[in-house]
């Protein structure tokens, strides 16, 4: 096993030590720096701006997901032609005629693409520790946040490292690999939007008026003056959305999953505080069925209007009542990336069976 | 079976219905050099990968030092070096970190790797070069590097394909050196190339391929012993020598049909050795001054362009 390891740790060292020898990494890691500090700058001062101490939960989790877009967007870059892209170059089958396997060659390789991707994560560490020095950013948040990036990050990666295996031309795995973190981030969305169209329910809704005619007012106050009669009760019936029967869409999206996976902060009042806990609010209520039948005596009510009987869940309340999802979204990530590698394995094993049309596979 | 060297019996390989092997044979023996010679798209290299393990036949058996490389890729893999007839390099892995890495992949400790890419920079003489990015090699130098590669784990068999293109001559002399080298030190050596009087030097022996099959021993015999241009110069001018040969030749039963001229002296078309050191002894003998006879083109070629007369025929 040992020996196993120590293959894939010199697939590992060579990818790498090519990586970072290429001018286009460090323009790419730069330019994240930047933006990161832009994003970290504007954020802070415009939220600073209300005097919240509690702003820093805020600043961190907006930057964290600015940081799981950045890595997403940078990662197939760097992994989705590391298979094929050796194959042009002519210096695949060196590395097949030797004693690593097809195995430890597709995961040195995805090894390579993850260390890669998480340097854009190392680049953005400061400015998220700058966010925690704000204030109010449990230590909780920081401890889950970090990891499911990171993981989020490998995911990608594997799927580009993988794809670039499976696929023969470079630039197609590329692009196939932006597809599929465009499908995931933003198909879960569109899917659940679509899926919410087609699936409606009919809402009952009976309704209890005061009868003004018949009951005696203060002409000038509107107070009450004698008895309240009630009106005959109006029933209207009409369609609604129902996402608690597609909400699981939204678990396979990486943002729902790195939002759901951070434990929740609320305020007195039971609203969230951060970005995570009011991305994975949404996807809570999301979950929660429509009342079917809904009775509202009106009539009843006129007396005690402003009683603040109102009973809207808070976040919190939601939380309280609904199932977490993020570790489905979490482990159909992992599915697909184990697939992608494994295919990719398969597609790199020699002696080949198979030659792709119009290329050599030296 | 572990008769070492190569075996190839009656591979046959196809892509989506091209046949690029029909039915190759071959037996390399060890310590000795084995010419894989065929015209472009004969099958050579594919039969090179198949080799080097990273094809699997359709049919047909494949030893290499007595390992099925399909079987056994592994095994395989630890008695062979392949030279790739493309030039792919890690362009920016300096010339000594890709024979380290090389040697760390084919699982060779940390220290000895870092010792034999020494030994084989002095071998193939990029010592100047050592340390810088391979990106920098001429296209020559890379070829160094990628026979240099090849020898990393210090294969009992080597496959070299089209190893001389690109060369200048004095690195063709250089390489053919090592090859015999590397022969005679009981390696197997199966090179493959175009570059037939190049092979003519170093291989001991030769397969032909055309349209992925390997010419038989019977017709390879037939083709040797074809008729053959002979070149003789003599010091005595133009027509006074032309006539001088002719009468020798005539002497040693040669008719005048086989003699012609071209720019640089005269070529007689000879049946065989014997016959050859007739036509020799019969110019001595009519004094004429001779300063060249010997074969007009190399055994290799000779072979090579007869098998493919025979063809078009």
């Amino acid at each position: 096993m040992s020996a196993y390891l120590s293959g894939i740790g010199v697939v590992v060292g060579l990818e790498l030590k090519q990586r970072v020898r290429s001018v286009a990494w460090y323009v790419l890691l730069g330019v994240s720096g930047f933006l990161v500090l832009v994003v970290t700058a504007v954020l802070g001062l415009s939220l600073g701006a209300f005097g919240n101490d509690d702003v820093g939960g805020a600043v961190f989790s907006a930057l964290i997901f600015f940081v799981l877009l950045l890595g997403t967007l940078v990662s197939p870059a760097v992994s989705g032609n590391a298979v094929n892209g050796d194959r042009d170059a002519g210096t695949l089958a060196t590395t097949q005629v030797t004693q690593a396997s097809a195995g430890q060659l597709v995961l040195g390789k995805f090894v390579a693409a993850w260390l890669t991707a998480l340097s854009f994560l190392a680049v953005s560490v400061p400015f998220l520790i700058v966010a925690v020095v704000i204030g109010g950013v449990p230590l909780a948040t920081v401890l889950v946040a970090i990891p499911v990036v990171a993981v989020e990050l490998g995911v990608v990666a594997a799927v580009g490292v993988g794809l670039s295996g499976v696929i023969q031309r470079p630039l197609f795995s590329v692009v196939v690999t932006y597809l599929t973190v465009a499908a995931l981030s933003l198909g879960t969305l569109i899917a659940f939007g679509l899926a919410m169209l087609t699936v409606r329910t009919e809402v009952t809704t009976t309704y209890v008026d005061v009868d003004y005619e018949a009951s005696e007012f203060d002409e000038q106050t509107g107070e009450i003056t004698g008895e309240i009669v009630c009106a005959d009760p109006v029933t209207s019936t009409y369609e609604v959305p129902r996402a608690d029967t597609v909400w699981w869409l939204l678990a396979a999206n990486p943002y729902v999953v790195l939002a759901d996976a951070v434990p929740p902060s609320f305020d007195r009042d039971g609203n969230g505080l951060d970005l995570f806990t009011g991305i994975a609010g949404q996807v809570r209520q999301a979950q929660i069925a429509p009342e079917v039948e809904d009775f509202v005596d009106y009539c009843a009510e006129y007396d005690n209007l402003y009683s603040g009987s109102t009973d809207y869940d808070t976040v919190e309340d939601v939380y309280g009542k609904t199932v977490p999802s993020w570790f489905v979204g979490l482990a159909i990530h992992v599915a697909i990336a184990a697939v992608a590698l494994w295919g990719a394995t398969r597609a790199t094993r020699t002696p080949s069976v198979r030659l792709a049309k119009g290329s050599r596979i030296a | 079976m572990a008769a070492g060297g190569i075996q190839v019996e009656g591979v046959r390989r196809s892509f989506a219905g091209v046949h690029a092997l029909v039915d190759a044979s071959l037996d390399a023996p060890p310590g000795a050099v084995t010419g894989l010679i065929g015209p472009n798209g004969s099958g050579k290299t594919t039969l090179m990968l198949i080799l080097a393990s990273l094809l699997r036949p359709d049919a047909g058996s494949v030893r290499v030092d007595g390992v099925d490389p399909v079987a056994d890729p592994a095994g395989a893999r630890r008695a062979l070096g392949w030279m790739p007839d493309i030039l792919g390099s890690w362009a920016t892995l300096t010339v000594r970190e890709t024979l380290v890495t090389t040697g760390r992949l084919h699982g060779i400790g940390k220290e000895a790797a870092r010792q034999r890419a020494a030994e084989l920079i002095a071998l193939i003489g990029l010592e100047q070069l050592a340390d810088r990015p391979t990106r920098v090699l001429s296209r020559g130098q890379k070829q160094k590097l990628s026979l240099a590669r090849a020898l990393v784990h210090d294969p009992s068999v080597l496959l070299l394909d089209e190893p001389a293109s690109g060369l200048d001559p004095a690195a063709r002399i250089e390489l053919r050196v090592l090859v015999r080298r590397l022969a005679d030190e009981g390696r197997t050596v199966l090179v493959s190339s175009h570059v037939l009087a190049e092979l003519d030097e170093m291989a001991d022996g030769a397969v032909y391929l055309e349209q992925g099959a390997t010419a038989s021993a019977e017709r390879l015999e037939r083709a040797r012993t074809s008729l053959r241009e002979w070149r003789i110069r003599t010091l005595d001018p133009g027509e006074q020598g032309a006539g001088l040969v002719a009468a020798a030749a005539r002497a040693a039963g040669i008719e005048a049909e086989r003699m012609r001229a071209d720019h640089q002296g005269l070529l007689v078309q000879v049946s065989g050795d014997a016959e050859a050191a007739a036509l020799l002894a019969a110019l001595v003998a009519g004094g004429v001054r001779i300063s060249a006879f010997a074969p007009a083109v190399g055994d290799l070629e000779h072979t090579f362009l007869d098998l493919g007369r025979e063809h078009l025929a």
